[in-house]
């Protein structure tokens, strides 16, 4: 790409961000061709956390692969755990108990104020804000607490099985998450009284990183990124998968699709989320929690794609049988990939600090895109 | 170049004042800092940290049968057995290892093993700063599983009671999808050999 090294006399001169960059979150490396303060073009290159994912799971049973796909996206691993399990379900037509669909529920919804957390912890840091930071991840630990009481793990949980979960919840779940979840939408209100109308945010985020409409459509945006621009469209409710049409749930969407939009749409989606718990907790019906399956698992040759409403986006399986006990294809899909493609679009004219704080309200993380 | 955001100087001043009022409140709530090395969490009882072998509760033997159905299940081979048939047409174990630099603890041994031998306890200061320590061979296996607890719910095993097992307890779930016994070789075979190629348009 780069025809003419720029000389001394140039004005144009390229800087790399990353892939060792504290704002990249992540191992993304971002060449910059900047004029002074702004930006003139920007590329992403993608690829340093390659773990061929794909490959691996070809190599693997369909019970072998849930623990690897946890690392796919290591911040919301239920819901990649969950993608997955799905395909393999439509694939072989496993009946799923109605118990098992909602702690599904509970556990993907969890997951989401989980990665939103993180989401406005490090966003926020990344604006200069480190309050916010600390308190998000307090609450975040909580969340933590429950998946780990629960599914044996804080982070990788192997939870979301064929056929149901691992482990029906303990005792003191219930109890805990109903704490949890009266207090959390407190704590929304404290995050958006030091964050929401702070004008230091302001000055940062109004009328940052603007993502318009048919932008947003056409670079395959999906998730909070296409809501944060005006467009309604939410998974959950436009092409429901498990038991999420009987909840009820708005879907917050922004006006202008700037940063502070993609900020608000993530916060309003904590609080559905907080209600689809709630709403899910009161329904939690009886029974089991797994259906009995074959000790050797072998879905019908076939294949099938299932997608899913992420914190990032949609994220999608599709997956090729064979008939044997192993995937003969797994493709997987990531919103975080289909953002990072906007940075190029949207990047130039900015400035530097104002591309650090548009790549964080992406909320693109690296797994994500290299698989 | 999208126009720059109009600053109401009166409503930013209020506004910085709410967010200080939030840490000034925090400031004087409790602190949820856990001082480490001094205090530590209580984990669940299904945590899963170091993997362990269980000893039965009588006779201290181990419950290992050396059946290598953990070394099946594990998705990344950090479990190697090997094994030979005794004068009683037995499987009898020589040696299991399990790789700590490769496990990735999901728990797959664990569900698929029918005679509680293996099992991954809340324990999880296994540090060190020797990799080659951190390979552990049966006897050191074994005696980190001397003090665990557990409730005997082996499905299979004749001799022991069968104990009714609590709904929802981590011991009792049996993987459904784990591969079934086939004849076996002598050696465990690790899940990383080779697979025949799959044909062409990759």
């Amino acid at each position: 790409m780069n025809e003419a090294t720029p000389s001394q006399y140039s004005e144009e001169f390229e800087v790399n961000m990353g892939p060792q960059h504290p704002s990249t979150h992540g191992v993304l490396r971002l060449m910059l061709r900047m004029n002074g303060e702004n930006i003139v073009r920007a590329t992403p290159y993608i690829g340093y956390l390659h773990r061929a994912i794909e490959k691996i799971c070809e190599n693997r049973t369909y019970a072998q692969c849930i623990p690897l796909l946890d690392r796919f996206e290591y911040v919301t691993s239920m819901a990649s755990e969950e993608v997955f399990v799905l395909a393999t379900e439509r694939l072989a037509a496993v009946e799923v108990p109605e118990r098992a669909e909602y702690l599904r529920v509970i556990m993907l919804e969890f997951n989401r104020i989980a990665s939103h957390l993180i989401f406005l912890g490090t966003f926020s840091l990344d604006l200069g804000a480190i309050t916010p930071f600390l308190y998000c991840l307090r609450e975040r630990e909580q969340i933590m607490d429950l998946f780990e009481m629960t599914s044996g793990q804080r982070l990788t949980y192997n939870y979301i099985r064929v056929g149901g979960v691992a482990y029906d919840i303990p005792e003191d779940f219930l109890p805990l998450a109903r704490k949890f979840v009266d207090t959390f939408q407190h704590r929304i209100d404290d995050y958006e009284a030091i964050l929401t109308q702070n004008p230091i945010f302001l000055a940062r985020t109004k009328n940052v990183g603007i993502i318009s409409k048919d932008i947003a459509v056409n670079y395959a945006a999906s998730g909070p990124v296409l809501r944060a621009s005006g467009v309604k469209w939410d998974l959950r409710r436009d092409d429901p998968y498990s038991i999420y049409d009987r909840f009820k749930f708005d879907i917050p969407t922004g006006t202008v699709g700037d940063t502070w939009d993609r900020y608000m749409v993530r916060v309003q989606e904590m609080r559905q989320s907080n209600e689809i718990v709630r709403q899910a907790l009161d329904q939690l019906p009886q029974g089991d929690y797994k259906t009995k399956m074959k000790a050797v698992f072998k879905p019908p040759v076939g294949e099938c794609y299932a997608r899913i409403e992420n914190a990032r986006g949609e994220m999608g399986c599709h997956i090729i049988s064979d008939g044997s006990t192993k995937p003969y294809r797994v493709k997987l899909r990531g919103g975080s990939f289909c953002h990072t493609q906007l940075i190029p679009a949207i990047a130039p004219g900015m400035m530097i600090a104002d591309l650090v704080a548009t790549f964080a309200s992406l909320d693109v993380i690296l797994p994500e895109v290299d698989r | 170049m999208p126009t720059a955001y109009k600053l109401n100087p009166i409503s930013g001043i209020k506004n910085l004042l709410i967010g200080l009022w939030v840490t000034l409140r925090h400031l004087f709530s409790k602190s949820i800092t856990l001082q480490y090395p001094t205090e530590r969490w209580e984990m669940p009882e299904r945590s899963r940290g170091v993997v362990v072998l269980l000893s039965d509760k009588e006779t201290g033997d181990l419950n290992c049968t050396a059946c290598i159905l953990c070394a099946k299940a594990c998705p990344v081979g950090a479990i190697r057995i090997e094994r030979h048939r005794g004068d009683d047409k037995r499987w009898k174990l020589d040696s299991f290892s399990i790789d700590n630099t490769i496990c990735c603890y999901c728990g797959l041994c664990q569900e698929a093993c029918n005679f509680d031998a293996i099992k991954l306890t809340p324990k999880y200061e296994f540090s060190s700063y020797d990799k080659a320590s951190l390979i552990y061979d049966v006897n050191r296996l074994q005696d980190l599983g001397r003090d665990v607890d557990y409730v005997p719910t082996a499905k299979k095993a004749a001799p022991k009671p069968v104990a009714a097992a609590p709904a929802g307890d981590a011991a009792t779930a049996v993987a459904p999808q784990a591969p079934a016994a086939e004849p076996t070789p002598t050696v465990a075979p690790m899940p990383e050999k080779p697979v025949e190629p799959k044909g062409e348009g990759e």
